[in-house]
């Protein structure tokens, strides 16, 4: 029985061990820092535990099987078997070498690690509480406060998450049986790719889609491929439904879906998957007592060195605005932490890639052409297919293209998509170019070895100068 | 080499480091053994050095001050742990009638080598008894050494001079700042000395004395006195004995003194330093001395310590008179 | 658009024209044909017409100014005009570039928001506090390269570094006003102004009392190797500063005008005059006899004998009759009359009776000397007398005529006063100085009465001519002033 509080003086303490806050707390330490990093649940967060890495190695593990048994075309005959508890043992392997990986590297680096829950009590103050045992709970003060608590799932009013009939993403990854049939509410990047993940295993798969189109806000020439073969993988689209209700039957559920009209629709179903979305976790920290506050969309605003309205606290990643996307979280834990070093850090990027992982790949960074003209620029558009590149069809995927958005009179490459193969590896040269202010010019001259998939991108910006080799210049 | 610790921790490493020196040294106190300590100050011992050498005793202050005494009489390095300092006083008449007296009534036959950890002092929040700071009570008897450090470098460096000493050592140790930071401390035995103050910041217009908890506020409230007054910091570290020589050698150059310490004002050791300054260096003197200390009361209920303890504004307002007049 | 104008030919073979007036202001507007000036060649005055529709932007030339012709007279901001390069012959070759930088401007003026430049030099810009955006890139199509950042950081250094130097230079000034600023002790002692002082804290409390800096309090004692002070140096102090200041404030408290000072070389004849002052001062040790001569039988004697002298064209002053008693009694008393040779260890006994009369002149004080008085008749040395004064406050006498003198006589008295301690002329060893000849109380036979009076102070040189000598010379000298008949028998 302790008495009294004593209270841990640290300069820098995080919320969450997620790619925001773990890197945070990294680069931190490397910096010289005094820091603790705090996590209720698993080092990683969602990505590595929950959303990425799980996602990505299902999704590899699919591919692998659906593969080998689609390969006769090659001379390959193959009737793969699947044991879907084993691949979830792969996957969760996989999953505890990253997380041990991270607590590693946040132990080498000075960073002070503590379980629980956090949330604000005053100015410089966080009180943790314990989980379970009943260790209590333990007072942080600090210099400086990196919120990193990322986001949640979610819950569609009705259908709210029950681990058995409707599930989230998390527990869709977790699954050890799979049932026969699944729908999944919501056509974003996460419906689709587990969407694909179930559809290789065999899952009879629809998924409704309140908006008209699957991954709305990609062009619609990245997104036909994709639907395309989802179709083909027997990937059942239902666009303009809205999911209203469902109720037990049987041993599965029927879903009740809506119209804008009003007109219902039920599907039968042994499960349900609610994807329509994640919003930001800022509910625990109780904001109150540093007098922050929320937006309307749930994020905590910031200015261009992550700090938000209340001295010396910063948010990173989800809770902050911007897109979800860990690699955005990690960029802005980086950040963050040479700010509070005193380093005149910023986050001044030009652009943050997406990737989807679906079949086939999507992948995109910086401004479309539509985009580039709303800005004043006057694109210069420049696309290589894949069925033209040599690469691409050795590996019988040459279904997709890469398209550079550049400025037609300077040259700087504005953005750039990319359907296909690789896409979501491909877009880094992108990005890069993007980032550094490189010209179509600079990528052009650029050697690129042969045969890989990388020279599309090579031949793209060709291209837009007019000049490709292995492609038809306009 | 070194690690990053916290004053607690670097406690325990010193623990740990002279017990494996020197076998004769052992630990013994409430909660220390197989709980680790209820602070962790213990933590681990129990499982390197076996039972016998840390031992858990009973809830019995007077019989544990007193059973080391007989340790030590006898030979052995016994650090007792008192729980909370405020429960030394069922003790007390072990430590002024026989811990400080053994060599002196015995003309020498028979030392009293023995360190009395104690836990001290408020801002934890804890109930009745477990804020106390009456570390005057043992400067006041002679044949006692009474040692506070402030810095986890310094609690290692000064329990193992205090283990050392063949002579009974008070080591108080402010539970405020247990984990309020981390410094690096070296990984080996070394000996911070007793009677030597420490002067954390130099300055030329005011000198502060203080120590424990305190340090850390008086250091922010020069700090925030930068470009209006120079402020001199002395940590004393050691109130008994005190390192005259260095405050003296502060108050000459400033003439000026303001002294900081939670524990009470009236014969706090704050009176003791003002009559040695007063004794040693009238002549430099411009101002009277300073007091900013806790209040002649009982330390408050947890809600109210915020209000009893010297914070850097009552800080600063002191070393402001002191400079003003 | 700005259409300059020049002055147009009007024909006829003229070179020039001189503008008569202007018949526009700038900032007018002008409608084409409209006359705008009036110009005068060597044949007729002829009024200029506006070529276009538009405003007078700038006039180039005054009214009354002869301008060549072809020369710009007037520049016109022509309406709706789109902006032209000022060159009209433009290089076929510059054209094109020309085109495409007005191209490139205009295209780039749309998407100005964005600036290129790798991540790299974003980090540097921010580390050297540079603002990007504004940052001309010379990278490929304008990217923006880390000289670029760097040199923008240098262009705006220098600003920054001017526009420090001027808080730098107001802090000096003001740290150099604060000395000023503190009060200067008054006191009557000196502030000592030290750093620190030690004292007894009752001590420091009385110095504040007494509204003295403990500082300043001069320090007679030291402990522990620094100033101490008593309470008693502390009060006296105090009251130092309090008299000097009573002093100081008992007149008016008004401020009076600092003179400061001018100067004067120090050289020629007041330089000679000075060394030779300090030398005889300094070297002869002088004690002055003083006595006074009732002299109305003298005052008598010469009134008598003015006239007489008129006629021979001589001016008689009572220099003469002086003169002659001083060397009657030099002859009785011939040490006053002497010069010591201290190196030859002798005093020299003058067997010459040369006096040296000491003129005031414009450049000073001389000294012209009456050779051989024991020789001359009175009116020959009352003749003499008038005749070097004069030279000597014409600054025509010679070197001769102020040498060689043997004893001196110097009449301040003709200006006035009683008595003076004159200094001897060196190298001689006596200077008898006449007062004014006055009407002075004289007691006689337990009477006082009103008789002429002539004062006299005798210098000696104390190491040739004791007191008593002084005093019986002077008695004779004073003998024959009173009785002038006694110079009869000399």
């Amino acid at each position: 029985m302790v008495v009294g509080d004593v209270s841990t003086g640290t300069e820098v303490a995080v919320v969450g061990a997620g790619p925001g806050g773990y890197v945070a707390a990294i680069r931190a330490g490397q910096l010289g820092l005094d820091v603790t990093l705090v996590e209720k649940d698993a080092y990683g967060g969602t990505c590595l535990n929950y959303g990425c890495i799980p996602s990505k190695a299902m999704i590899t593990a699919t591919d692998v099987a659906h593969d080998a048994g689609d390969a006769e075309e090659m001379g390959v005959y193959a009737d793969p078997e699947v044991d879907v508890g084993e691949m979830v043992e792969w996957k969760d392997s996989v999953v505890d070498q990253l997380t041990g990986g991270v607590e590693k590297l946040c132990k080498a680096n000075g960073v002070n690690l503590i379980e629980g829950r956090a949330e604000f009590a005053g100015n410089d103050k966080l009180r943790v509480v314990h989980g379970g045992d009943g260790q209590g709970s333990e007072t942080i003060t600090y210099e400086h406060c990196i919120v990193a608590t990322g986001s949640k799932p979610i819950e569609v009013p009705g259908f709210e998450f029950d681990g058995e009939h409707v599930i989230d993403s998390r527990q869709a990854l977790a699954m050890e049986e799979y049932p026969e049939s699944m729908v999944v509410v919501g056509a974003g990047y996460i419906g689709m790719e587990i969407s694909t993940v179930l559809a290789k295993l065999g899952v009879d798969v629809t998924v409704v889609e309140m908006l008209d189109e699957a991954l709305v806000g990609y062009e619609d020439d990245l997104t036909r491929p994709v639907k395309q073969r989802a179709e083909e993988l027997g990937i059942d689209f239902e666009f303009g439904l809205a999911a209203d209700s469902w109720e037990e039957s049987g041993d599965g559920v029927v879903l009740t879906a809506e119209d804008e009209d009003g007109e219902t629709t039920d599907f039968e179903t042994e499960k349900v998957l609610v994807a329509v979305g994640r919003q930001p976790v800022t509910d625990t920290l109780n904001l109150d007592a540093v007098g922050l506050e929320p937006n309307d969309d749930g994020r905590l605003a910031t200015d261009d060195q992550a700090r938000t309205d209340a001295e010396n606290v910063f948010a990173i990643g989800d809770v902050a605005p911007g897109p979800m996307l860990a690699h955005k979280a990690s960029k802005e834990g980086e950040v963050a932490a040479e700010v509070v070093a005193g380093e005149p850090a910023a986050l001044d990027y030009q652009a943050v890639p997406a990737a989807v992982f679906t079949d086939p790949e999507i992948a995109t960074v910086g401004l479309t052409a539509d985009a580039a003209e709303e800005q004043g620029f006057e694109p210069a558009v420049g696309k290589f297919p894949f069925n033209a590149s040599g690469r691409a069809l050795t590996t019988g995927e040459s279904d997709g293209f890469v398209r550079v958005v550049a400025d037609e009179e300077s040259g700087f490459i504005l953005g750039a998509q990319i359907v296909g193969p690789e896409a979501s590896e491909l877009i880094a040269e992108l990005a890069l170019a993007v980032e550094m202010g490189a010209t179509l010019e600079d990528v052009a001259s650029t050697i690129h070895t042969h045969p890989t998939l990388a020279e599309a991108v090579k031949e793209a910006s060709e291209h837009a100068l007019g000049h490709a080799i292995h492609t038809l210049n306009r | 080499m070194s690690e990053n610790l916290t004053l607690v921790q670097a406690v325990r490493d010193g623990l740990r480091d002279e017990m494996a020196e020197d076998d004769d040294v052992l630990v013994m106190g409430e909660d220390v053994g197989k709980n680790g300590g209820v602070f962790r100050a213990t933590e681990g011992l129990y499982d390197e050095f076996g039972g016998e050498r840390v031992i858990d005793t009973p809830l019995a202050e007077s019989g544990i001050i007193g059973t080391a005494i007989g340790m030590a009489a006898y030979g052995l390095k016994p650090v007792p742990e008192i729980q909370f300092s405020g429960f030394m006083y069922p003790g007390f008449d072990q430590i002024v009638s026989h811990m400080a007296r053994l060599r002196t009534r015995s003309r020498g036959r028979y030392t009293c080598p023995m360190v009395l950890r104690a836990p001290m002092g408020g801002g934890i929040r804890a109930p009745e008894h477990h804020s106390e700071s009456k570390e005057a009570f043992y400067v006041h008897e002679a044949g006692l050494k009474v040692a506070m450090p402030s810095t986890p470098h310094d609690a290692k460096g000064m329990l193992i001079s205090a283990i050392r000493s063949p002579d009974p050592v008070i080591f108080l140790e402010p539970k405020k700042i247990y984990r309020a930071f981390r410094e690096e401390v070296p990984d080996d035995t070394y000996e911070v000395p007793l009677g030597e103050a420490a002067v954390r910041r130099e300055g030329t217009d005011v000198s502060v004395f203080t120590w424990g908890a305190m340090t850390r506020p008086t250091i922010e409230a020069a700090k925030n006195l930068d470009g209006e007054i120079d402020v001199e910091v002395v940590d004393l570290r050691t109130l008994s004995p005190l390192d005259i020589d260095t405050v003296v050698e502060s108050f000459k150059k400033t003439g000026r003194a303001a002294i900081v310490h939670e524990a009470p004002q009236t014969a706090g050791v704050g009176a003791e330093v003002t009559a040695t300054i007063q004794e040693e260096a009238l002549l430099y003197q411009e101002a009277p001395v300073e007091r900013i200390t806790g209040f002649d009361v009982p330390f408050p209920l947890a809600a109210l310590e915020d209000y009893y303890l010297p914070e850097p504004e009552r800080i600063e307002s002191g070393i402001r008179d002191a400079f003003d007049f | 658009m700005p259409r300059e104008f020049k002055l147009p030919d009007v024909g006829e073979g003229v070179a020039e024209g001189e503008i008569v007036s202007w018949l526009v202001s700038e900032g007018d507007t002008v409608t084409e044909d409209q006359p705008v000036a009036e110009v005068e060649t060597d044949k007729a005055v002829v009024e200029v017409p506006s070529p276009v529709n538009g405003t007078v932007k700038q006039i180039h030339f005054d009214a009354g100014d002869v301008v060549p012709v072809g020369d710009v007279i007037v520049t016109f901001d022509v309406e709706g005009e789109t902006a032209e390069p000022a060159e009209e012959t433009a290089d076929a070759e510059s054209e094109p570039a020309d085109e495409a930088e007005s191209e490139s401007k205009s295209a780039t003026s749309k998407a100005e928001s964005r600036t290129f430049a790798p991540p790299s030099v974003r980090r540097l810009a921010r580390e050297l506090g540079v603002d990007l955006d504004s940052v001309e890139g010379t990278g490929p199509s304008g990217r923006v390269t880390e000289g670029d950042v760097r040199a923008a950081a240098e262009g705006g250094e220098s600003e920054a570094t001017d526009a420090s130097t001027e808080p730098a230079e107001t802090t000096q000034t003001t740290q150099a006003a604060e000395p000023s600023t503190q009060p200067a002790a008054t006191g009557r002692q000196e502030a000592a102004g030290r750093d620190r002082t030690l004292a007894a804290p009752a001590t420091r409390g009385l110095a504040r009392e007494l509204g003295v800096n403990i500082d300043d309090v001069p320090a007679v004692e030291q402990r522990d190797g620094e100033a101490f002070v008593t309470a008693e140096a502390v009060q006296q102090y105090a009251e130092g500063g309090q008299a000097a200041q009573a002093g100081a404030t008992g007149g008016a408290a008004r401020q009076y005008a600092e003179g400061g000072e001018t100067t004067e070389p120090y050289r020629g004849i007041r330089r000679t005059i000075g060394k030779q002052m300090a030398e005889s001062k300094y070297t002869a040790p002088h004690v002055t006899h003083h006595d006074t001569a009732p002299i109305d039988a003298l005052v008598e004697t010469r009134a008598k004998l003015k006239e007489r002298a008129a006629e021979k064209d001589v001016k008689l002053t009572y220099m003469p009759f002086v003169m002659k008693a001083i060397v009657a009694a030099l002859q009785e008393f011939p040490i006053l009359n002497s010069e010591l040779r201290e190196e030859d260890e002798e005093i020299a006994i003058k067997q010459d009776y040369n006096v040296g009369i000491a003129v005031a002149t414009d450049a000073g004080l001389m000294v012209p000397v009456v050779k051989h008085v024991d020789q001359k008749s009175m009116l020959q040395v009352a003749s003499e007398v008038n005749e070097l004064a004069q030279k000597a406050r014409d600054r025509s006498i010679s070197r001769e005529e102020m040498q060689g003198g043997t004893f001196t006589v110097t009449n301040f008295g003709a200006i006035g006063g009683e008595y003076a301690t004159p200094i001897i002329n060196y190298p001689e060893t006596a200077i008898m100085g006449l007062g004014a000849i006055d009407e002075r109380p004289v007691a006689e036979d337990g009477e006082v009465r009103a008789a002429m009076t002539l004062p006299l102070s005798l210098s000696i040189d104390h190491r040739v001519i004791d007191g008593a000598e002084a005093a019986a010379f002077t008695n004779r000298v004073m003998d024959y002033l009173t009785e002038p008949e006694l110079l009869l028998l000399e």
